[in-house]
């Protein structure tokens, strides 16, 4: 347990490191780099030494505590009624020295610096800590957290066939932007653009011509995105694991470094069925979960990355209890909002087509290349496709017991949400919406992305779903029956 | 219930579906119009001092003075007159025995209705202006980001009545409230 620090302070003062190593090169004298070697060593053993945590016995009114810090200290405390999930994480060297970071999360905005975290706790140790913290009972739980035992059920398992959805995503592409960033802010783009390397890249370039070297690079950029993608979703997906024992939701995934979250299922206010243009394309889906004191976007809410959607869907229906707010129809928003769908995915390309149209007659056809008509035609139906798909999606269902939003299309999701945790109604109307009669209606909630919108509902329905979810909302004094 | 065959499926007295909502009841202090027209033009005065400083400097581009002259002015009639005005004929609050309902927005509208029971927060903010001409806002939060229900410009008494109304009936801290 004491080489984790030493070793991630030594990661973490990599540029001290190195400037030690420099200067002990350049002045001949290699005490700098043993001198900056053992200091960072010593800093890491005191953090050890100086960290401390504690958990109070009363599960109601006690505290967990941590105590930390060399030369700033400070003490976290969170009260143990609070605390909603409980993650661990475990990166290559912990787990190959059988340690885990155990992370626990309240529902506030923590950073990572005010976040409660412990560093480095024994394995072993994990499926005791998480009982204690999430229930507030002591009494060790069998190891839960090694395998999904009998009394539990396993939702669903990560299949190798998942890995097909995954080059589908633009992650590929963002990890490439990121390293070119990186690699652009060290300085090292100065030398490579004299370098040999470059210079026959701009040769070969010269040979082949303009266009065949701009389809070059945007293959390979294609498939190295492909690629990238396939590899992190396989790094961070594989393995996965979702399992249910009593009320409480494990989820565990990771190739090398191992993820595991718990959470409370009385926190669960419903769930989202994620499905990018891409991904429904090839019938998959995603699913986050939607829940109090787990950040809705982002990985830390994610149940199921993009999987076969009858997996996504029977999941959800699990957790939810009734398929018909999973898969059941819903409600349209009708002609007027289909109608708004229209003219804003339609409205800049029709736009553009008479500004190219009016310049065409006016200055002649010298002007407007020839090509930029068919490049017009195709943008513009690509752009009636979306309109035609997202007027499609478009819809909402509304019981007592569950409020189901359905919208988009290159982002579509469907939102199945508690009602019994919407705290909050907001009816919105721009000046365009009064003018066509709709009205966005927004839910809010302590759960997952806190702001749930549907949008365009007519106006005269909007109140109607509002009231339908919540009693509170029908009983008030300002109700019109 | 007329039809019968729905009697098998749902056989309770079915409560008339709500239709619509009827507006909050309060409008804000009388001088809130006058405290927004002040506040709103503030920053068309500093843009309007810049380009008084500007001219002394640099007398060349006539027709760009004129049309930034133009639009200031516009923006500043606007800011003035017709969004205080606007606004004040929007804006509406009312606390019932249940829930806290707002109307705010002049050109974007909203209404926001928050169940009391729900309440975490009641906080009251006096700006400099605010205090000027005697006017207090109160956010009331809850546990969503998304839920917060704000009541702007009203008179202070009105706003301290308010409040001491709003933590009595909320009895914040009773439960959990997400």
């Amino acid at each position: 347990m004491l080489l984790v620090h030493p070793v991630h302070e030594l990661v973490r003062e990599l540029p001290l490191l190195i400037g030690g190593l420099v200067l002990g090169s350049t002045t001949g004298n290699q005490s700098w780099t043993v001198a900056v070697l053992a200091l960072t060593a010593v800093v890491g053993v005191a953090r050890w030494f100086t960290t401390s945590y504690r958990i109070d016995a009363d599960p109601e009114s006690g505290q967990v505590q941590l105590r930390a810090g060399l030369l700033h200290r400070k003490v976290l405390s969170v009260p143990r009624n609070r605390i909603r999930s409980v993650q661990t994480d475990a990166r290559l060297l912990h787990r190959l020295l059988g340690l885990a970071v155990l992370r626990v999360s309240t529902g506030q905005q923590a950073s990572a610096e005010h976040g409660f975290v412990l560093d480095a706790v024994r394995v072993d140790q994990v499926p005791r800590l998480r009982a204690i913290l999430l229930t507030g009972s002591p009494q060790p739980v069998e190891a839960a957290t090694a395998e999904p035992a009998a009394t539990s059920t396993v939702l669903a398992r990560w299949q190798p066939s998942w890995l097909r959805y995954s080059p589908l995503s633009l992650s590929g592409l963002l990890t490439m932007g990121a390293a070119a960033g990186l690699i652009y802010q060290s300085g090292a783009v100065g030398p490579l653009q004299h370098s040999r390397l470059a210079e026959s890249a701009m040769e070969a370039g010269r040979r082949l011509g303009v266009p065949t070297t701009v389809a070059v690079i945007a293959a390979v950029l294609l498939v190295v995105s492909v690629l990238l993608a396939v590899l992190r979703s396989l790094l961070t997906y594989a393995n996965l694991v979702l399992w249910r024992r009593a009320d409480v939701l494990h989820l565990r995934h990771g190739l090398l470094r191992l993820r595991e979250h718990t959470y409370d299922m009385s926190r669960l206010r419903g769930g989202t069925l994620r499905q990018p243009l891409l991904v429904r394309a090839f019938g998959g889906a995603g699913l986050d979960a939607v829940m109090t004191g787990v950040h809705g976007a982002g990985e830390s809410s994610v149940l199921l990355p993009p999987c076969p959607r009858s997996t996504a869907e029977s999941v959800l229906t699990g957790l939810v209890g009734d398929p018909n707010v999973v898969t059941g129809p819903l409600r349209g928003h009708g002609r007027r909002a289909a109608a708004r769908r229209w003219t804003r995915a339609l409205g800049a390309p029709v736009l553009i087509g008479v500004g190219l149209a009016v310049v065409t007659l006016l200055e002649g056809t010298s002007v407007v290349p020839l090509w930029l008509w068919p490049a017009w035609v195709a943008a513009t139906a690509w752009c009636a496709l979306l309109a035609a798909d997202r007027v499609g999606a478009l819809g909402h269902r509304v019981d007592s017991r569950w409020l189901v939003m359905r919208a988009g299309s290159w982002e579509r999701r469907r939102d199945c949400l508690a009602t019994a945790g919407i705290i909050g109604w907001t009816v919105r109307q721009s000046p365009f919406q009064r003018r066509a009669g709709v009205a966005t209606l927004v839910a809010a909630t302590a759960a997952g992305i806190k702001r749930y919108r549907l949008i365009d509902v007519p106006e005269d329905q909007v109140w109607a779903v509002a009231a339908q979810a919540s009693p509170w909302v029908a009983d008030s004094i300002w109700a019109i029956r | 219930m007329v039809g019968g065959i729905l009697d098998d499926v749902d056989n309770r007295e079915p409560s008339p579906a709500v239709v619509g909502m009827v507006d909050p009841a309060h409008p804000p202090s009388r001088r809130a119009p006058l405290r927004w027209a002040i506040g709103g033009l503030v920053p068309w005065l500093l843009l309007a001092a810049g380009q008084a400083v500007w001219i002394g400097f640099d007398r060349r581009l006539m027709w760009l003075h004129i049309a930034i002259a133009v639009v200031t002015l516009l923006g500043a009639t606007i800011s003035l007159v017709v969004v205080p005005l606007w606004r004040y004929r929007v804006h509406r609050w009312e606390i019932g025995p249940q829930a806290v309902y707002t109307r705010t927005g002049w050109l974007v509208q909203e209404r926001r209705i928050a169940p009391i029971s729900r309440v975490q927060t009641v906080d009251t903010y006096r700006g400099p202006l605010d205090r000027l001409f005697g006017l207090a806002n109160i956010t009331v939060t809850t546990a969503s980001s998304a839920g917060a229900v704000h009541i702007a410009a009203l008179d202070v008494a009105v706003a301290d009545h308010l409040v001491a109304q709003l933590t009595d009936i909320a009895a914040i801290g009773a439960e959990d409230a997400t």
